[in-house]
């Protein structure tokens, strides 16, 4: 039973493994079970093709993201602001 | 079709990313363009009046950083020898359209080519915003700022293989909305 599950892998699980191959987190034994299932399945093999594609405009689009703290003082400026307004208009 | 309405509470976290992209390839200072961006949301803030509500929040928002863009460019030449600030501007009239066309630079070029870095970058991320925001964040925290698997799977109380499916969902999604909306 276990020796029948290690060789069969469903579609879905080839998915999930082919991503998580994409980021190199996938050990050598589910690396072979891929292999095979993506030699025996035309399906998943052009979804591979698709992943890695997805992997190279990614890394080519180089994003960059704002730390939390960074996050946090933008959201600090706009409380500040924000309060400096209204009192502004209570004043008028 | 959903009405534009503006929700500042939500800007940081919406738009903070992507006004990031779109300013540090033009500043080239993560410190400036942080600056930058906090007058952009003080800005919207202070002008939600003006919101006609005929554009998305993003779309107005990238407007007025355009315009912040363009007095940080304004400041650094003013800074700048007479001599060179003559050359760049031949007249007070025309000061405006050059700065405008050093701004809009960037996204002329990819017209000719749309693969443009930056430009595909902010393509991805709008895309993502069409993803549930889970869905989003985990991608984001693996994908942009490779945050080790155990970390998020903790932070979102998941495990390691429902990880991988969320991320192989949005990946799906993302492929596709950049298949329609780009090639
Ligand atoms: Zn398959």
């Amino acid at each position: 039973m276990k020796g029948l599950s290690l060789m069969k892998l469903s579609c879905a699980e080839a998915a999930s493994l082919c991503t998580k191959a994409e980021y190199r987190e996938a050990n050598l034994k589910e690396k072979l079970r891929l292999k095979l299932h993506i030699y025996l399945c035309r399906t998943c093999k052009d979804y591979q093709h698709n992943n890695k594609k997805l992997s190279s405009l990614l890394k080519k689009a180089n994003l960059k993201s704002c730390s939390s703290s960074e996050k946090e003082n933008f959201r600090k400026k706009m409380n500040n602001g924000n309060s400096q307004a209204s009192q502004e208009q209570k004043k008028h | 079709m959903e009405e534009n309405v503006l929700n500042p509470d939500k800007w940081v976290d919406r738009y903070a990313d992507y006004l990031f992209n779109y300013t540090i390839v033009r500043v080239n200072d993560r410190e400036v363009a942080n600056d930058i961006i906090s007058e952009t949301f003080l800005a919207g803030l202070n002008s939600m009046k003006n919101f006609k509500g005929d554009a998305t929040e993003r779309t107005w928002l990238i407007s007025i950083l355009k315009r912040k863009i363009i007095d940080h460019y304004r400041r650094i030449n003013s800074g700048k020898g007479q001599a060179e600030v003559k050359m760049n501007f031949p007249n007070s009239e025309d000061e405006g359209d050059w700065l405008e066309e050093k701004v809009a630079d960037l996204s002329d070029m990819t017209a000719e080519d749309r693969m443009e870095n930056t430009e595909l970058g902010l393509a991805i991320l709008e895309c993502l915003d069409q993803l549930n925001e889970k869905q989003a964040q985990i991608f984001k925290m693996k994908t942009i700022d490779g945050i080790d698997t155990e970390t998020i799977c903790n932070e979102f109380n998941i495990s390691p293989s429902n990880l991988w499916v969320i991320i192989h969902r949005a990946r799906t999604s993302l492929a596709k909305c950049l298949e329609k909306n780009w090639f």
